[in-house]
């Protein structure tokens, strides 16, 4: 069971999107989000699961359509995330 | 400096790229690649790279642009449609050839092209089996030879994983012709298949699935969704492994390796804890700083040119060296050190002037956060490796980055050591002469072996267009086939300059590409290795250009220079041979010499004599 802070899903986000990690939250889903097609979506799998040592079932990879729904199917995981008390955007592990 | 006119990288981008320095992540990778898409090359020089696949590579993609960045090249990749291999190859108006590569990536799955062999393993006979292993060959010979044929870039092909669960199970292990034997037999054949083109080189997939397990390297799931086999595990170390290739043809890799003493070639500090006191030696613990040490030597032997700079007093150190029964490393492997308690940036900045190379081919190795982090912080074009853990992780914290790769050893580069070492005492001979300056050069008896280069001498000429960089005064890069191309084309000359004194011998240091157009001997490429510079050798060898352009019928040198980040003490080697500047050019940047009023007079003290190939062909061919 991992505890990380929420700064780093959302710098996955970030970075797979281009997007301020300070706008990332429960509004961010595939709707929304311009660069979010069918082929950035594979290139975010693999950046979560390289970033967070996880493998998703083919079901979840199809599941993770927004950020809450990432954050839900990763504590299925065992990734829990804690709520930075300063800036979310923080960089690194 | 010509850094600080030229406007910088944009910040943004930057700052990304050190952040993927420090900490790479693949979704770091995605943003550096995504923030190069959008922007203009600015002060990087671009990079064409071609792909060829038969496997969905657009994951792996952003890895290598990143690579890319990281080597100082603006990344321009083209990949091609999925399986569209022979057709791009083979058609000469193909999207490959019209992206003008400066680099060909094939990237293959076995499965793709044989599904047979990976999958349906059972239903072939031993001799279909063989057959379709020789299908598979004769394909890519076809693709190889083609793409020989229609561009000089280097060509990166593949060879193959292993077979994660051979259908045989164990009794696959037990057969000659199994499906692991027969994935082997056609790694094997691909390399001597290979080796007949000149600049062709393969990636070892095999090794590097093997390094990071195939079960994480390779992902049945998106096989299935998209043709994309490569898992998490293997995107960044792969998109790595290409980086490595691409520094490499592009001359960025490294030289030379700086080390720290305490605590990295030794346990303890020999200060405090006296020679005695130091663990090192065949037993545990010292015996993993003996195998970092033997590492060491390898890259020593490869032709990596070794230094120490250590906070300690000389005599202590140099006491180890001399004297500590287990040390393998002996003053013999190092080429200079500065060994005392002065500012380590300051140390490697003099040990660079020592050895006459650029910051930005050395890489410094310490135990210590403090110092590492001071280095990169002061000198950041010097690659820095913190070694944080475990002594006997040492080891393969060093070979895991591949700072010093290439792609060809010659020579000169397994006796470059040697080289240094005689360097170091031509330095005490000078010291110890008391004398003027042309009489200790007149002492050292050079002799300049001067002529066209031949077969033998294209990978050595490659390699110094490659990787000089002070005194190259048109800092043009040629792989092999553009070297070979020259050497083909009867209106270029390409001269080679070999140097040997009483000391030693040299071996080829320099260089020089001249073509001739009708009356005009123009000077497209004139270097000099820094190992070579400060005796008089570059006159030499544009005495005999002049000379050999005017035996030829030309009546006027044409000398380019263009100004690079490295070469500005240069500017003036033509203009201060007589060359005179040419009315409508940019300033400073084209000279010229009318053969008739002036040849060039090489240094009274050096020797010039015809090369072994002019020799052979008689002087004006």
């Amino acid at each position: 069971m991992a505890r990380v802070s929420e700064g780093q899903l959302k710098e996955v986000f970030a970075d797979l999107f281009g997007l301020d990690p300070n706008t990332v939250g429960d509004e961010t889903t595939r709707d929304t989000v311009e660069r979010w097609d069918s082929s950035r979506h594979l290139l975010f799998v693999l950046a979560l699961e390289e970033k967070f040592n996880v493998t998703f079932t083919e079901e979840q990879t199809l599941e993770i359509l927004s950020y809450p729904l990432t954050r839900l199917v990763l504590e299925e995981h065992g990734i829990h995330f804690t709520r930075p008390s300063k800036a979310h955007g923080e960089r690194g592990r | 400096m010509i850094e600080a006119a030229s406007r910088p990288i944009e910040p943004e981008i930057g700052g990304a790229l050190s952040r993927l320095r420090d900490q790479p992540t693949y979704g770091a990778y995605v943003a550096v690649s995504d923030m190069l898409d959008g922007a203009a090359a600015g002060t990087m020089p671009p990079l064409h790279v071609s792909l060829l696949t038969n496997f969905t590579v657009d994951a792996l993609v952003p890895v290598m642009k990143g690579e890319i960045a990281l080597a100082g090249f603006h990344p321009a990749v083209h990949v091609a449609a999925p399986d569209t291999i022979l057709q791009e190859s083979l058609e000469r108006e193909s999207g490959v050839y019209r992206s003008r590569p400066e680099v060909v990536v094939v990237a293959l799955w076995l499965e793709g092209l044989t599904p047979a062999l990976t999958s349906r393993f059972m239903a072939l006979s031993e001799d279909e089996a063989r057959s379709e292993l020789e299908r598979v060959l004769n394909l890519l010979d076809e693709i190889v030879s083609a793409l020989r044929f229609h561009t000089e870039a280097p060509i990166l092909i593949n060879n193959f994983p292993l077979t994660l669960y051979p259908v045989q199970g164990i009794l696959d292990a037990q057969s000659e012709n199994s499906q692991t034997q027969l994935i082997l037999a056609l790694n094997q054949e691909l390399v001597r298949r290979v080796r007949r083109f000149p600049d062709v080189y393969l990636v070892d997939y095999m090794s590097l699935f093997a390094r990071i397990g195939g079960a994480q390297a390779i992902d049945e799931r998106f096989w299935q969704i998209g043709r994309a086999p490569l898992g998490r595990g293997a995107l960044m170390p792969l998109g790595q492994l290409y980086g490595r290739y691409f520094k490499a043809l592009r001359g960025r890799n490294r030289k030379c390796l700086v080390l720290d003493c305490d605590n990295t070639l030794w346990g303890g500090v020999v200060g405090e804890d006296g020679m005695g006191g130091l663990r090192l030696g065949v037993s545990y613990p010292g015996s993993s700083y003996q195998a970092f040490q033997r590492e060491i030597l390898n890259l020593h032997d490869r032709g990596v040119i070794l230094a120490l700079c250590s906070k300690n007093n000389e005599s202590d150190v140099l006491n180890v060296l001399r004297n500590h029964p287990d040390m393998l490393l002996r003053e013999e492997h190092f080429a200079a050190w500065r060994i005392n308690w002065d500012n380590k940036a300051e140390n490697l900045r003099r040990l660079a002037e020592d050895l006459s190379i650029d910051l930005g081919s050395m890489v410094f190795l310490d135990d210590s956060g403090f110092e590492c982090s001071a280095v990169r912080r002061q000198l950041p074009e010097v690659a820095v490796l913190h070694l944080r853990t475990d002594p006997s992780t040492f080891k393969h914290a060093l070979s895991a980055v591949g700072f010093f790769d290439t792609l060809s050893t010659s020579a000169e580069d397994r006796r470059r050591n040697q080289m240094y070492q005689a360097d170091r005492e031509r330095k005490q001979a000078y010291a110890q002469s008391h004398g003027s300056l042309d009489e200790f050069l007149a002492s050292l008896e050079m002799v300049a072996e001067i002529g066209l280069a031949d077969d033998l001498s294209i990978t050595r000429t490659s390699q110094l267009t490659q990787r000089t960089n002070q005194f190259n005064l048109t800092c043009r890069r040629y792989t092999e086939s553009e070297v070979r191309a020259f050497l083909k084309d009867p209106n270029s000359r390409v001269f080679s300059l070999r140097l040997r004194d009483r000391i030693s011998d040299l071996g080829q240091v320099g260089a020089a590409i001249v073509i001739y157009d009708g009356p005009t001997a123009e000077i497209d490429t004139f270097l000099l290795s820094c190992r070579a510079l400060s005796r008089g050798a570059e006159d030499a060898l544009l005495s005999e250009v002049v000379r050999i352009a005017g035996e030829n019928g030309c009546c006027r040198v044409l000398g380019r220079y263009v100004r690079s980040s490295r070469n500005a003490q240069n500017a003036n080697f033509y203009p201060s041979h007589g060359f005179t500047a040419i009315a409508g050019e940019e300033p400073g940047t084209t000279w010229e010499l009318a053969i008739q009023t002036g040849l060039v007079k090489p240094p009274p003290w050096i020797r010039i004599e015809p090369g072994k190939s002019e020799r052979g062909r008689g002087a004006s061919i």
